[in-house]
């Protein structure tokens, strides 16, 4: 369980301390420094346990790592669990396996177990350390007295914890961390050579294996994870920037919203100040992107300058985010999330759930709405798109992986298999949380790729039940934390796992949702990536998460409210300018950051700027992009700009990045070309009309960048109309395609 | 660009012993020896659907009627080593390449298949026939990632469309292929996006140029700690200039200027020319070209089909490898032909067929292997006297693809992280076909 959730203290000022420990543990919340002590130092009897002593050396000098011994199938027969997480299987394979030719209990030092980890028969691996070592001490100790390992009368390994106190550091100080491990006999180790240390901002702070940290030399925030036998402990740092900056400038900042005072609080602990506001119609072009994903029209853009009644961006926020694109926008944005290859589960199937989506946000239904119909979803694949998840996933393992990473941020995959090296979580939990879908019934035809045609109804059968792959044991329903409430007997187990996922007890089922839709807006999760919230990927801002999520159940879950509050904070609408205190702030919102529109909006627009739609092999004329509902549907355009793929795994992944066959496209391609100067589209009625260039040139402004021309921009392009023998048409396509290729629209500034 | 990526990008040096640089601890002695050989290139021949190995590159000319079919082997140009009388032209040539007979694996689905062959890890999940699937990066992909063109040339072509699997996975879209999906053996013929639309004369196209300067404005934020991700847009832009401004990039694409006795040659349909723009290709720099050759999956009239399939695939194919041969491409060049699994060695008619086929055998296979330094004139394994399985010299697909990675310079037994930093072998077990080496 992890400490932060469970105790958030009052007061945000001590959240954004910089350096706040986090001590993970399954029986430990402890977070009070102990100092190393060689009181009652088991190191005082030279039995050595193989718990105890032995694995922790496996997992620190890498033997059990992923590209070694430790993956699935071992290296050259010799296989151990990854990073140690199961000792009975570790214990047999260097025990007994292969003949317990890996150790010479009649010669300890002729064990293949040291030579090879010292070098003296060949070895894949390498060296692992020398004989000199006090790893090849405690082994070959362990090995002479008999290779024992821990009884119930051993000490357990209860917490680690890493000292000195979480502090601030300055540019490139460096210091030694020290972790100690505590047992149930009181005694407490020094581990700190044992441990795997990692920086998830190695460029801020890095660590040696050693535990030395290192600040660098640019401003920003660094979290260091210890890791020692499956427990876990971080410890966040900060390096501000030198020059502080008084406390009256943050005093005299805009406020809008509570999201303003918990940016502006996490910059003042870094020194750092937001860049100036945006323009008005950078604003604009912002709320239409990012709330219904297409650009604003010629008239709404100049409804919106004309407009100077109170209250202007709150009324115009609420005004976009009802229009009917809007449903469309996010419900793309789900299909990337929830979309199953359509060869697999069937064509129809695949619609179904489609509309399904669609319908929801379009009836705009509360988030935790959203997720117990989808979780408990019953009926005919054909009528309830909410099953198409159970067709897909048909096994208990695999919908908890989608369930827990979608809906609670938790990112299960590893636990499937083996302990995850990033967290608390293990198969006991992992199987415990499956087995609230074992009673998914179905009846009907399953899966018969590619076609997969038929009807499929997902019920909830009276049996069913998972196993711990490891024990064979039955496992009962169970939560990954807290306590869920019973399940009746003719209850489907689902019900009381919707109940206890969106139970305000529950801090990650908002928190992910929060997250998921800040970083749609503002182009970063608060924690990133955005379903990955855990003690070692630690949020940018703890207190505005907390109070995005906490708000977020205040108005019911309703996406739409959540986003208004976004939209109408003055952080929104910053612009992406950075000033001389905040051009390193990557993570910190004291900027805008740019982002590249996505592929279905940038055919959208398009289509929009050029007033002539793009054709999508059977769907009818008109259909936008974001209405198509399957990524099959044939576009070179989309597949240029990315889409997400059902056929990869993972199927979700969107790529932000630019490539040079995005740029070709849209210099080059047939369809671009011909839609800029086609006959009836906006350019060759621009130049049919007998309005002057200036006149042109705004309109072309307006409808591509969103905005007006500067008094130079205009000059400069009538100086081009003025050409003598200029052919007018010509050069209103040639600027529309100067213009489309220009960042200004590929990107939102 | 997000946080991390500049991070890693503009900061990594400062980067200290981090856990996962404790997982990367790599087998010091994994790469054997440095391969002081020239990288070479590769034009894969992907023949969707599994080519048949026993009426290719293994017939069983001794086998009862049942298995050994209606095609008789032929003597080559190497004595002993015996292919498909339907190949006439390959037999001419066959010291300029290897046949092994001994990979093979056990996923007898295409979806399956596909993935282990292309990108030498088997699905990850059992995954069904019908599937497009990619759980790690394909051959392409990497070579894109690994290796570079010149001229703002794509690394990775893939004609006329993507081959199942044959996609980037978490290495990012920007090593996904560039596909070419129009018909180079038509008159009007272009690589789409690397030209300029048809209509568009170049000065009209250098006045946009000179347009779009004026039009862009957009202020770019130089400091690298900023990450503004439009400065990637400006190299993108940068290069794409280069591109289609570029004669020798240009050039690559002109198919138009090949004699036409040489097109002749190639064979004049769409796999023909399409052999024939990848020779181009990699001529100019290309690291690796894929022809995705479907309909190979004969369950049904398979000697039908093949009697006139084999003759034209048969002139592609062994004018190819004689033409880089003739320019002294072949040495550091791979040609390689093959299919995600062979087919049963027993005929059989499926129920609603008139006429006799093979179906889905992964047991074994054959692949066609010519260049990238690798001696001709071999045949590396064996099946049973039946076609059964191999059962010399038993090879992996791994063994295969490592090969392959090896002579495109590229270490096979290297580790890669995904997205979620989980740590993947290229290749789990990267000992490539000595005897190619």
């Amino acid at each position: 369980m992890r400490s932060r959730f469970l105790s958030p203290h009052p007061s945000f000022k001590w959240v954004f301390l910089p350096g706040v420990l986090f001590i993970l543990g399954r029986t430990s919340t402890e977070c009070c420094a102990t100092e190393p002590t060689n009181n009652n130092d088991p190191n005082a009897s030279l039995v050595r346990k193989f718990e105890l002593d032995i694995q922790p050396i496996l997992t620190a000098r890498g033997c059990n790592s992923g590209p070694c011994h430790g993956k699935a199938r071992g290296q050259n027969g010799f296989a151990l669990s990854l990073l140690g997480f199961d000792a009975n299987m570790d214990f047999e394979a260097i025990v007994k396996n292969s003949r317990g030719r890996r150790l010479s209990i009649a010669s300890p030092t002729e064990s293949l177990l040291l030579t090879k980890a010292t070098g003296k028969l060949p070895h894949g691996g390498g060296i692992r350390f020398t004989e000199a070592d006090d790893d090849y001490r405690l082994l070959l100790q362990w090995i002479e007295f008999g290779v024992a390992r821990t009884t119930d009368a051993d000490p357990k390994l209860l917490s680690i914890h890493l000292s000195p106190e979480p502090h601030s550091l300055v540019a490139g100080q460096s210091e030694l961390l020290a972790v100690t491990a505590k047992y149930s006999d009181g005694t407490v180790r020094d581990v700190t050579r044992m441990c795997a240390f990692q920086s998830n901002e190695p460029a801020v702070v890095s660590i040696a294996t050693d535990g030395r940290m290192q600040a660098g030399n640019l401003p920003g925030e660094g979290t260091i994870m210890a890791r020692y036998m499956g427990m876990i402990a971080t410890w966040s740092t900060a390096v501000p920037r030198p020059e502080t900056v008084p406390a009256e400038r943050y005093v005299a900042l805009p406020r809008n919203n509570f999201i303003d005072e918990l940016v502006y609080n996490k910059l003042a602990t870094l020194n750092i100040l937001p860049s100036e506001p945006c323009s008005d119609t950078q604003f604009l072009r912002r709320l239409f992107l990012d709330a219904i994903g297409r650009i604003p029209s010629l008239d709404e853009v100049n409804r919106y300058l004309r407009d100077d009644e109170p209250d202007k961006r709150s009324r115009w926020v609420t005004e976009v985010l009802d229009r009917p694109e809007y449903a469309d926008y996010w419900a793309n944005k789900w299909a990337d999330l929830l979309r199953p290859n359509p060869y697999r589960v069937g064509i129809k199937t695949t619609y179904s759930l489609d509309a399904w989506i669609r319908e929801a946000f379009r009836k705009n239904i509360s988030h935790d709405q959203f997720t117990r119909q989808l979780v408990t979803a019953q009926g005919s694949t054909w009528r309830n798109g909410a099953v198409t998840i159970f067709r897909d996933r048909r096994e208990p393992a695999e919908i908890t992986t989608m369930v827990s990473q979608l809906f609670l941020g938790l990112r299960m995959e590893c636990a499937k298999c083996h302990q995850h090296p990033f967290e608390v979580y293990g198969q006991a939990d992992f199987y415990g949380m499956a087995a609230h879908f074992a009673r998914v019934g179905y009846k009907g035809t399953g899966l018969s790729p590619p076609i997969s045609g038929s009807e499929e109804i997902v019920f909830t059968k009276a049996k069913g039940e998972v196993r711990h792959p490891l024990t064979d044991k039955v496992l009962p329903p169970k939560t990954l934390f807290g306590e869920a409430r019973e399940t009746a007997t003719n209850e489907d187990p689902r019900e009381s796992l919707a109940d206890w996922m969106t139970s305000s007890d529950n801090p990650y089922f908002a928190q992910v949702a929060v997250n998921r839709l800040w970083a749609e807006v503002m182009g970063l999760g608060i924690v990133d990536p955005v379903d990955d919230l855990r003690a070692t990927n630690p949020a940018s801002n703890e207190a505005l998460l907390a109070a995005l999520a906490e708000h977020f159940r205040k108005v019911g879950f309703d996406n739409k409210k959540l986003l208004h509050a976004i939209f109408t904070s003055h952080v929104y609408a910053l612009s992406s300018r950075p000033n001389e205190t905040n051009a390193s702030d990557n993570r910190n919102f004291s900027r805008h950051y740019r982002k590249r529109l996505r592929a279905e909006v940038l055919s959208d627009a398009l289509s929009d700027i050029t007033q002539q739609d793009e054709d999508f092999e059977g769907m009818p004329k008109g259909t936008r992009a974001m209405q198509l509902w399957t990524v099959r549907t044939n576009s070179e355009l989309l597949d240029a700009f990315g889409r997400p793929d059902p056929n990869q795994d993972p199927p979700c992944e969107r790529s932000a990045s630019a490539t040079m066959t995005q740029t070709l496209h849209l210099m080059n391609a047939a369809h671009i070309q011909r839609r800029i100067t086609a006959d009836g589209g906006r350019c060759q009625a621009l130049a049919a009309t007998s309005r002057d260039s200036a006149s042109i040139i705004q309109e072309l402004y307006l409808a591509i960048f969103n905005r007006q021309p500067e008094e130079s921009e205009l000059k400069t392009l009538e100086t081009e109309f003025a050409q003598p023998n200029g052919d007018r048409r010509r050069l209103i396509e040639d600027i529309m395609w100067s213009m489309v290729n220009s960042p200004e629209f590929l990107y939102l500034d | 660009m997000q946080r991390r990526t500049y991070l890693q990008l503009g900061l990594a040096g400062l980067a200290g012993g981090s856990f996962l640089d404790l997982l990367a601890l790599r087998q010091s002695s994994a790469s054997e020896g440095t391969n002081t050989k020239p990288k070479s290139n590769c034009i894969l021949i992907w023949m969707d659907g599994g080519p048949t190995h026993l009426e290719t590159f293994d017939l069983k000319p001794e086998a009862p009627v049942e298995i050994r079919g209606e095609f008789r082997p032929i003597e080559t140009n190497v004595s002993g080593m015996r292919i498909c009388e339907h190949m006439p032209k390959l037999a001419k040539i066959a010291d300029k390449y290897s046949i092994i007979r001994s990979v093979c694996h056990n996923q007898a689905n295409h979806g399956a298949g596909n993935h282990y062959m292309m990108t030498g890890a088997p699905p990850r999940i059992p995954v069904g026939c019908g599937a497009f699937v990619s759980f790690h990066p394909s051959l392409g992909s990497v070579a894109a990632y690994e290796r570079s063109a010149p001229h703002g040339l794509p690394s990775y072509f893939s004609m006329p469309s993507m081959s199942r699997s044959g996609g980037p996975n978490f290495l990012g879209a920007k090593y996904a292929p560039f596909v070419v999906a129009n018909d180079p053996n038509k008159d009007n013929f272009r690589v789409r996006d690397v030209e300029l639309p048809r209509e568009l004369p170049f000065e009209r196209f250098q006045s946009r140029r000179d347009l779009r300067k004026l039009v862009d404005r957009l202020p770019r934020f130089e400091e690298p700690q900023v990450g503004d991700p439009v400065t990637a847009y400006d190299e993108n832009i940068q290069q794409s200039y280069d591109l289609v401004l570029t004669p020798a990039a240009q050039k690559a694409f002109d198919i138009h200027s090949e004699p036409a006795e040489l097109r002749e040659a190639y064979g004049r349909n769409s796999f023909g020319q399409r052999a024939l723009m990848a020779r181009r290709l990699v001529e100019s720099g290309v690291p690796f070209v894929t022809l995705y050759d479907g309909g190979w999956d004969h369950h049904s009239d398979l000697f039908g089909a093949l009697k006139t399939r084999l003759p034209t695939w048969d002139q592609t194919v062994a004018t190819l490898i004689s033409d880089l041969d003739q320019r002294g491409l072949l040495e550091t060049t791979m040609v390689i032909a093959l299919g995600e699994f062979g087919r049963t060695p027993k005929i059989s008619t499926l129920s609603g067929q008139a006429k006799a086929g093979r179906d889905h055998w992964a047991n074994a296979m054959s692949i066609l292997f010519a260049g990238g330094g690798s001696r001709g004139g071999q045949v590396i394994g064996a099946t049973d006297r039946q076609g059964h399985s191999a059962f010399e010299r038993v090879l992996s697909p791994e063994n295969y693809v490592s090969t392959v990675y090896r002579k495109l310079g590229i270490d096979p037994s290297k580790i890669y992280y995904t997205a979620s930093g989980r740590p993947t072998h290229l290749v789990s077990d990267h000992t490539p076909i000595h005897e190619l080496m």
